[in-house]
């Protein structure tokens, strides 16, 4: 009789333990670093890129690398040039090397133009949904970040984001991308390659304030998206943009 | 016995519930070894990750506001200028070490032409409003013959536009500075262009958002240098509006007999002002404070 019993008092000591340790997985304490007044809901980030206004200086990217110590070979933001000719012949360049300063080329050119590149958040981001660890992830205030200790380098990541803004870095060996300057927004400053724009061409703002300057300038609809058909819902709004990009 | 039977019936059966207990125990013990800690938190990843994407990087550009503090003078100039626009990180680079340290640490003094070239070198991709130059192009213009000069010799990098000490203080504008080496009293010679002239700078090449601003306004057909007279010796170089008494502007739109049909439109002054309804104590109100619709934006950039 007793064995009995005993049996069953097993059976309710390791269904409460397991209980626990489902409960384990549960609410856990405020994070460090999110104790300030920094509130993640309160905001849903956006960027815009005025082409018109670009000088192709590469202040961006140098900002970026240098405030973000990008590996060498791969970049987070980059400005690509445009040459087009009378046949609408189509050559793009971007200036990676060395200090990252263009240079003239001859040939005949139509018409010519800089459009800068960055990692565009997409509010649906495949990159995200493709991670089989759940190492790349859009935070609440709308910027997708990768976990840099919970990426196994799979790539698939790399492979899935139809604007190419993600690379495997050859130092860590883990995916990585801009981070919209995470480290700097939610304290309350602009992200390196707006910070140090010459021309105002990148803007960075807020789309849940109806009086940033981001929203305004959306308000007046003259924008236009990279690759809208893919649904990603991407968050990087390009003003002034020719129509041969895509 | 049969009781001692019927409970023996029952012992697989405890058998398997135990294999599942130790199953999903086992189960709830491999998620929690495998699955790190906040992680579902606030989504399929790790809580704690965010808290790192925050605190792991340290804000190197530290903004003009941190420069500003020790180099008051520097920053008041810059703002004054073509450049007020241009952060001084952008040139200088980070200055997160350089202020912490309270200047002992040594910030970036780009230096050589290609400081000023990485943006202001010609590119058929630059923006047409933008300030560029080919550099051989541009000493020839100006009349530097050693090409070993350096543009910082004429242009102070924080106060680019007006150049040297005489040109600063005497607020020529610079282009013209440049052509009155040549005109200087030379009046009489003939308008027609020499085949080695040095290229001649358009209004838009620096000014180009009003340029453009301008072009669709009833003014358009003038000419930019019909009311900027911009070689006056005085504060109001090249601005001759901001300062404008009504005369200027009567110059062109007094009321005239002799005037033909597609003059611009006159008006009788002081009476214009009385039919408007203007008050005596408006007396100082001058024609673009209601008519600056017909110029261009006061505020445009450049």
């Amino acid at each position: 009789m007793s064995k009995e019993l005993s049996r069953r008092e097993l059976l309710k000591v390791l269904g409460a333990g397991s209980g626990l340790l489902l409960i384990h997985c549960g609410p856990v304490p405020p994070l460090p670093g999110t104790e300030t007044d920094y509130d993640w809901e309160a905001h849903f980030w956006g960027y815009a890129i005025d082409t018109t206004k670009c000088i192709g200086c590469n202040a961006c990217m140098r900002a970026c690398r240098a405030e973000n110590d990008v590996s060498e070979g791969v970049n987070r933001t980059w400005v690509e040039r445009y040459r087009i000719d009378a046949h609408e012949s189509v050559r793009v360049d971007i200036a990676d090397k060395g200090d990252y300063v263009f240079e003239p080329v001859a040939g005949d050119v139509a018409r010519a133009f800089f459009v800068p590149k960055i990692c565009n958040h997409c509010e649906k981001s495949v990159c995200s949904q493709v991670c089989p660890v759940g190492a790349s992830y859009m935070s609440k205030d709308g910027v997708v970040l990768v976990d840099h200790q919970r990426c196994i380098g799979c790539g698939y990541c790399v492979q899935a984001c139809p604007y190419g803004t993600r690379y495997i870095d050859p130092r860590t060996h883990m995916a990585d991308k801009c981070t919209l300057c995470y480290h700097r927004i939610t304290r309350g400053l602009q992200p390196a390659c707006v910070a140090s724009c010459p021309t105002g061409a990148r803007m960075f703002g807020d789309l849940k304030d109806p009086k940033s300057t981001l929203s305004t300038v959306l308000r007046q609809g003259r924008y236009r998206l990279l690759r809208p058909e893919m649904g990603t819902h991407p968050k990087c709004y390009y003003l002034g943009l020719d129509r041969e990009v895509v | 016995m049969s009781g001692q039977l019927e409970k023996n019936d029952f012992r697989h059966t405890y058998r398997l519930i135990a294999v599942l207990v130790l199953f999903v125990v086992g189960a709830a013990f491999a998620r929690w070894w495998a699955v790190p800690e906040t992680f579902g938190q606030f989504g399929r990843y790790r809580g704690a990750a965010v808290a790192s994407a925050r605190t792991e990087t340290v804000p190197r550009y530290v903004g003009e506001e941190t420069c500003a503090d020790c180099h008051e003078d520097q920053v008041e100039l810059h703002d004054k200028d073509a450049h007020a626009r241009v952060p001084c990180e952008t040139c200088h680079g980070p200055g997160k070490e350089h202020a912490e340290a309270e200047g002992e640490a040594p910030i970036a003094r780009p230096e050589g032409k290609g400081a000023c070239l990485v943006c202001h070198q010609r590119l058929a991709a630059r923006p047409g409003s933008f300030p560029q130059i080919e550099w051989r192009e541009h000493y020839k213009f100006v009349g530097v013959a050693d090409e070993s000069v350096e543009c910082t010799r004429c242009h102070d990098p924080h106060e680019p536009l007006y150049m040297d000490r005489d040109l600063r203080t005497a607020r020529l504008h610079p282009m013209i500075h440049r052509c009155r080496d040549c005109h200087q009293g030379r009046e009489d010679e003939s308008l027609e262009r020499p085949e080695n002239h040095p290229p001649i700078f358009e209004c838009s090449y620096c000014h180009g958002p009003i340029v453009e601003d301008f072009a669709g306004r009833t003014h358009a057909s003038v000419r930019c240098t019909s009311c900027h007279i911009f070689f006056r010796e005085d504060e109001s170089t090249g601005r001759i509006i901001r300062d404008a008494d009504p005369r200027f502007c009567l110059l062109c739109h007094r009321a005239a007999d002799f005037r033909s049909d597609d003059a611009p439109p006159g008006i009788e002054w002081p009476a214009h002002r009385e039919e408007m309804g203007t008050f005596p104590e408006d007396a100082d109100k001058r024609c673009i404070d209601c008519h600056r619709e017909n110029i261009h934006a006061s505020e445009v950039s450049q």
